[in-house]
């Protein structure tokens, strides 16, 4: 044979035999550095002699021999003449003669399958960093060179050179047994190799048409170790997993790209271009792992998921309700991000859009997912499915921001386009629904504009597009509903509606200016006015007024204090000898007036809300336990009652005709306190105010 | 890669020790995570002949000993000179005979 084809056939061999050989080697000598560099010897000797007398009739024999042989030579003639050297050359002496090819040959068989197997544990050590153990198991097991691990993995070759120098180190500094793991550590030792495996897989699965041609080998090492460890360890469920999981991966590659190279999702992958023949043996696979029995790991699982995909021929097929139901159990074992994203895809096809869109939205604001342009790509089509195409148009060009794919970035700015022209036809029921749809609003706000959005649904209609809404028809609709409303009512309906306009507007929507005709109202009953002291007196004057309203009005304007602290006061709370009750944290101090007053109102109760109610609440209706009065069955006075039969009472005397709020009876005993002559540290202590300036109106 | 490897059957019968050890080679290909499929074919065969739209089906056996395939096995390597080397045990263990071997393409060799 030429030297050319010989240096080929070399290199087939190598990568056929030199795990096995490097294998036996490391239980002879110990070491798998030291296995290595013999088993090399031993290639080069090869190169040396082959090329002229032919390769041997068991190569991989061949191999071990000269290797053995070399071994031995070196172990004999080491300088220093260490004593565990020795002993070991010693004991590679006292074996049978193997330098002879049958004893080889026979050796060989009966411990390669252990050897291969213990080498394979010792090269995915967890002590070895991740990279390393990737580089040393690539190199001993699947006798790739240096330089084809690094162009593979698209880094500099003296940085896997150094990765396996050191990885060889700490193997041999740690004393690292050679040896199968059992018992309790098997299963994390398996663990170790297991990733090591699915991380070579996946490194070129990932690799794109225009990286260089050895990436995409790596799937096949990957498969190739993944069988090997499946037969040589067959009792290990995880291990079948892990082979089906990826022999399945594998049956879509054909699939996977498009004519210029764009990765196809794999809902829309043409499924008559899988491979049968790798699904197949996903199907054993996995078969062998159920057998085994147990509860399953997590490759199980995830090979499971894989199978649920293959074995549905069209897309719409697939059971999605399975899938979900096996990331359930996935999510228990891995709860990492990617798992928890996948599986919100899952539940949404499942279930309906809302109820992924819920498992999406806690993982916006894990860290490690900050550049993975998967979740808003994922977010972004969950909106869109909801009708949220504004939101949905930004994720998406967000996540085309984040990928550094060209067609892939292409394919997401589409998105975003189509769904930016979807809410030119938004119509105001949907905008309406998205806007108070907002996480950032609190119930009180959300009741205030829904209540405005509600008016503008009705009178202008549901389904009418955002973009036809004029504003001459907002200040129509407005006049129409609120025209005779206080200012503040009027002003608040604005606001909602200048509120809506300029989100919606902010979201990329198409929104005419609809605030335009509605100007701010004076607000003419702003700041409380004060009930003047003749006013006062022609209050207390009104005998037809209940007992329970003049003693309210009495109290509120002795003790200037809040109507809802004074609607507050339980009879258990009041000190009746000094005037005064606890409530709201503070005392509450009333004068003779209430004082009077009080005892006939309280009629002798002992507990229960002071100011009660006229009647007892309706079974519907019962309030908490605390406002209910125990001897009368009867609830606290609200201060919407309270407040209208204020209102009421006190028309006749107000000039203006509205009748005066609670708040005036507070607002007028400090301003009469103030004119008095109080100063501003004796009024806060009664008013309860915390900010002194809110005083300076009252003091002269 | 994957290769479609083709082999004739002998003119001499097989004997026990040739079962065993092609057995034996079969397993150790597949635990290799080489050997992706394989089978021994029945010897009679049917052939297909398409002409102006009709089609004729002839039963076997043919004439024509050279074109006959015997088994087949389809491997996955990562290089021709791996396939060539798995062929040289292949025809080791079994002796005399003839065969071929074919690249079956797959999507990278699409481009």
């Amino acid at each position: 044979m030429t030297a050319r084809e010989a240096h080929r056939t070399i290199d087939a061999v190598w990568k056929l035999e030199s795990g096995r050989v490097i294998a036996g080697l490391t239980r002879m000598v110990r070491d798998v550095g030291l296995a290595e560099e013999f088993a090399q010897d031993a290639l080069v000797a090869a190169l040396e002699r082959w090329p002229t007398s032919g390769v041997p009739d068991n190569p991989g024999a061949w191999l071990m021999a000269i290797a053995k042989r070399r071994a031995i030579d070196h172990l004999r003639r080491a300088e220093r003449l260490d004593r565990k050297h020795e002993v070991i050359a010693r004991d590679l002496e006292s074996q049978p003669d193997t330098s002879d090819i049958d004893d080889a040959i026979e050796e060989l068989d009966n411990e390669v399958g252990d050897d291969l197997l213990r080498l394979i544990f010792i090269s995915c050590h967890p002590i070895l960093p991740t990279a390393g153990r990737v580089a040393l198991t690539l190199r001993l097991l699947g006798g790739l060179t240096t330089d084809e691990i690094a162009r593979a993995f698209l880094a500099a070759e003296p940085t896997i050179a150094q990765r396996i120098v050191r990885a060889k180190r700490t193997l041999a500094e740690q004393r690292i047994p050679f040896e199968v793991p059992a018992g309790p550590e098997l299963a994390e030792r398996l663990a170790s190799v297991l990733e090591v495996i699915y991380l070579v897989f996946n490194e070129g699965y990932s690799a794109t048409a225009g990286d260089n041609w050895l990436r995409p080998t790596l799937c096949l090492e990957a498969l190739r170790l993944g069988r090997i460890l499946a037969e040589l360890a067959p009792g290990e469920a995880e291990v079948h997993g892990l082979v089906a999981l990826m022999e399945i991966q594998a049956s879509r590659s054909a699939a996977r790209t498009g004519p210029s190279g764009e990765l196809i999702p794999l809902a829309d992958q043409n499924r008559g271009r899988w491979d049968q023949l790798l699904i197949r043996r996903g199907f054993a696979a996995l078969l062998r792992a159920k057998q085994l029995g147990g509860p399953p790991g997590p490759y199980v699982l995830q090979a499971a998921i894989a199978v649920c995909h293959a074995q549905a021929r069209t897309a719409d097929e697939t059971d999605w309700a399975q899938i979900a139901a096996l990331y359930d159990g996935l999510v228990h074992l891995l709860p990492t991000p990617i798992v928890r994203l996948n599986q919100a895809v899952a539940v949404a096809m499942a279930s309906g859009p809302a109820a992924g869109l819920a498992l999406v939205d806690p993982l916006t604001g894990q860290v490690s997912l900050q550049g993975y342009h998967l979740l808003p790509t994922v977010r972004g089509d969950l909106l869109a499915k909801l009708g949220r195409h504004a939101e949905a148009a930004t994720e998406f060009e967000h996540a085309a921001a984040l990928t550094r794919n060209v067609p892939e970035r292409t394919l997401l700015l589409e998105r975003a386009e189509a769904a930016r022209n979807q809410t030119a036809t938004t119509t105001l029921a949907e905008a309406a629904d998205a806007f108070l749809a907002r996480p950032d609003l609190d119930a009180d706000t959300i009741r205030s504009y829904g209540q405005t959005l509600r008016r503008l649904r009705h009178d202008l209609g549901e389904h009418i597009p955002l973009a036809s809404v004029t504003a001459g028809q907002v200040a129509g609709m407005c006049a129409a509903a609120w025209g005779n409303a206080a200012a503040r009512t009027w002003n608040r309906h604005r606001a909602a509606i200048r509120s809506f306009h300029a989100w919606a507007d902010g979201q990329g929507w198409a929104i005419g200016p609809l605030a335009a005709g509605i100007d701010r109202r004076r607000a003419v009953d702003g700041p409380a006015e004060a009930i003047d002291r003749q006013g006062i007196a022609a209050l207390w004057a009104r005998t037809d007024a209940a007992l329970r309203e003049r003693t309210l009005w009495r109290l509120l304007y002795e003790s200037a204090a809040r109507a809802e602290v004074a609607l507050s006061l339980n009879v258990e709370d009041l000190d009746l000898a000094d005037n005064r009750g606890r409530a709201g944290g503070r005392w509450v101090r009333w004068e003779s007036g209430t004082a009077t007053l009080l005892p006939g109102l309280i009629m002798g109760r002992t507990r229960g809300p002071v100011f009660l109610a006229d009647r007892k609440p309706a079974p519907a209706r019962t309030p908490a336990a605390e406002d209910l009065c125990p001897e009368t069955g009867r609830r606290r006075l609200s201060y919407e009652r309270a407040e209208y039969l204020f209102k009421q009472a006190t028309k006749p005397h107000d000039p203006t005709g509205h009748g005066y709020t609670l708040h005036q009876l507070r607002h007028s005993r400090l301003t009469h306190l103030g004119e008095d002559g109080w100063p501003a540290p004796l009024l806060m202590h009664l008013s309860g105010h915390e900010n002194p300036r809110t005083l300076g109106r009252y003091v002269r | 890669m994957r290769f479609l490897m083709l082999s004739n059957p002998g003119d001499s019968q097989p004997d026990e020790t040739l079962y065993v050890e092609m057995g034996k080679f079969i397993d150790e290909l597949s635990k290799q995570g080489v050997l992706l499929a394989t089978g021994g074919l029945d010897p009679v065969g049917t052939r297909v002949q398409s002409a102006g739209g009709e089609l004729t089906f002839t039963d076997g056996p043919f004439a024509e000993a050279k074109e006959a395939i015997g088994g087949f096995a389809l491997v996955e390597v990562r290089s021709r000179a791996e396939v060539i080397e798995i062929s040289r045990r292949f025809w080791k263990i079994v002796g005399d005979g003839e065969g071929r071997f074919h690249q079956v393409y797959g999507p990278e060799d699409a481009q």
